[in-house]
């Protein structure tokens, strides 16, 4: 396998509904990562796409409908879904076909639209599709799957509401300094506090909404348009993980989970970043950067310790003691994570991986880490889905 | 007991109340001994041969694992004909079959939940259909 570094990134920034369609927003994201990496989009050999789920026959096939606007060349063009780790995927299959030498230059978009209002079925026949039931009899919107994990997890290891809001005082202070991110403001431990739950223990501002926004990131192999990038991010490993037997997370859209844990909890999660791992020879302690999916306040708190930077009911400890405050070791989302951008599902993952390239190339102002060497981008989508970029200077 | 002579599950296969308690419809598989919640949910053990798969009621009885209390309405499709925000929905552990399923939380003092309480299997009326039928679906109770 070939090394595979990240030349050019391009994001249309974070917003709510808009009249404007998906393939607005991907043309600018790709825009900008052709500029980006200064390459012709002549150059690019295969397209991966995260596809729009709501937009039909045209958001099914996001990759043509973006590859027609700027041009048809023949090349492969590919369109994935994942759930919210649809960007993991697109990425890691452009990765996968450049380093393994079938094309030099790819691109890997995503572009979603949020839709007016909450998520909710997208079919009717309970039998193929349990979303159906969960919607139609649970009464369960995606913030109680957490709302759940997050009380199990306050009884077993005493997490506070100081500390599902202290993520949010956290987060917005570093989005208010993102001009990516949707929410600008900031917030105090006692306007979080004050704000009225969702689903008791989360708050409305310790749970992420529904976005618009897109991402695309060019990678390749060609050692020309590499030498005349600015600052190319070599990527150490793109892996995807989904659930293993006996993980008692109750994920979104399920009834049930087992009650005897046979695996981790978001094992999806936990296998993905082992795999990076293994494959980057990275460990968490060589992580300078960390962009993982805070959906809501629990997610920030579990996914520290999923990934394995600290032990199980460690990390409201790291939180509170400024372990993960840009300037620390370890900065946990400079960009404000989702807590101010919201999730576009497709583009969510690229996103990240945009973040942490970023943050390596020196680009972040007010939010910059110090000189980082190694970043990681985390993500996780409902139903057993995950993937870990792990990239470096 | 009752009357449940009237009423419909909004989805099939889900709830029975055909003994006269209520119980949720699960299945068993004998090889891997897993239960599943819908019982179409198939989860496996890897390399399980997936054969001997039945029908199983289980108990009418769990135990609190975590609970959360809904203040906003769960939008469409969800129905229901009477305003329940804000409602409780928990996870109830059926201990010996290893499972903990998801319900909404009824007849119950919002208050006073906590885990590890006992829970029991009911009903809940979402809203009468056009033939007049009660149409439910299942629910947790505080056991008094």
């Amino acid at each position: 396998m070939r090394d595979v570094y990240i030349i050019g990134t391009g994001i249309h920034p974070w917003m709510g509904f808009s009249e404007k369609v998906f393939a607005d927003f991907a043309a600018v994201a790709v825009d900008g990562a052709l500029k980006d990496a200064n390459v012709e989009w002549k150059k690019i050999q295969a397209i991966m796409a995260g596809i729009f789920i709501y937009g039909g026959n045209a958001g099914h096939l996001s990759g043509q409908y973006l590859e027609s606007i700027f041009g048809e060349t023949g090349i492969p063009v590919v369109n994935v879904y994942n759930a919210c780790a649809t960007g993991s995927a697109s990425l890691r299959m452009a990765y996968n076909s450049v380093a393994a030498g079938e094309t030099d230059t790819a691109l890997a978009f995503g572009s979603d639209v949020s839709p007016k209002g909450f998520l909710t079925a997208k079919s009717d026949n309970a039998v193929q599709d349990r979303d159906v039931i969960r919607w139609k009899m649970g009464g369960l919107p995606n913030p109680i799957y957490w709302a759940l994990e997050c009380r199990k997890r306050m009884e077993k290891y005493g997490t506070t509401e100081e500390d599902l809001a202290l993520v949010k005082v956290l987060m917005s202070e570093y989005g208010a300094k993102n001009p990516h991110a949707r929410f600008k403001k900031t917030y105090t431990l006692e306007e979080v506090l004050n704000s009225a739950y969702v689903c008791d223990p989360l708050r409305l501002y310790e749970i992420c909404p529904v976005s618009t926004g897109a991402a695309a990131v060019i990678i390749t192999a060609d050692k020309d348009l590499i030498s005349k990038a600015d600052k190319p991010v070599k990527i150490n490993a793109t892996t995807m993980g989904s659930s293993m037997y006996g993980d008692p997370t109750i994920r979104i859209s399920a009834l049930s989970c087992p009650s005897v844990p046979e695996a981790p909890m978001l094992s999806e999660s936990y296998s993905a970043s082992r795999q990076a791992y293994e494959k980057s020879g990275f460990g968490p302690e060589d992580i300078d950067v960390l962009e993982l999916p805070d959906n809501s306040s629990w997610h920030y708190l579990v996914y520290l310790e999923t990934c394995g930077f600290c032990k199980d009911g460690e990390a409201d400890k790291m939180l509170r003691d400024g372990q993960t405050k840009i300037g620390a070791k370890l900065a946990v989302n400079p960009s404000g994570g989702f807590s101010s951008h919201g999730e576009a599902l497709s583009a969510q993952a690229l996103w990240q991986v945009i973040e942490c390239a970023n943050q390596l190339r020196g680009r972040c102002g007010d939010r910059q880490v110090e000189n980082p060497k190694v970043a990681m981008a985390q993500t996780y989508g409902l139903m057993g889905n995950s993937g870990t970029t792990i990239m470096s200077l | 007991m009752e009357n449940m002579a009237n009423k419909v599950a909004r989805i099939p296969n889900l709830v029975d109340w055909s003994t006269g308690e209520v119980r949720l419809m699960s299945a068993k598989c004998n090889s891997c001994g897993t239960y599943f919640f819908p019982k179409e949910h198939y989860q496996h053990r890897p390399g399980c041969s997936r054969e001997g798969v039945e029908d199983i009621l289980l108990p009418c009885k769990g135990k609190l694992a975590s609970y959360t209390i809904q203040y906003y309405p769960c939008p469409a499709p969800f129905k229901t004909d009477k305003k329940i925000t804000p409602y409780g929905i928990g996870l109830v552990e059926f201990e010996d079959e290893k499972i903990q399923v998801t319900g909404i939380i009824t007849e119950t003092d919002l208050k006073s939940l906590k885990i590890g309480m006992q829970m029991e299997t009911t009903t809940l009326e979402m809203f009468t259909n056009e033939e007049k039928q009660q149409v439910v679906t299942w629910a947790f109770r505080a056991v008094k």
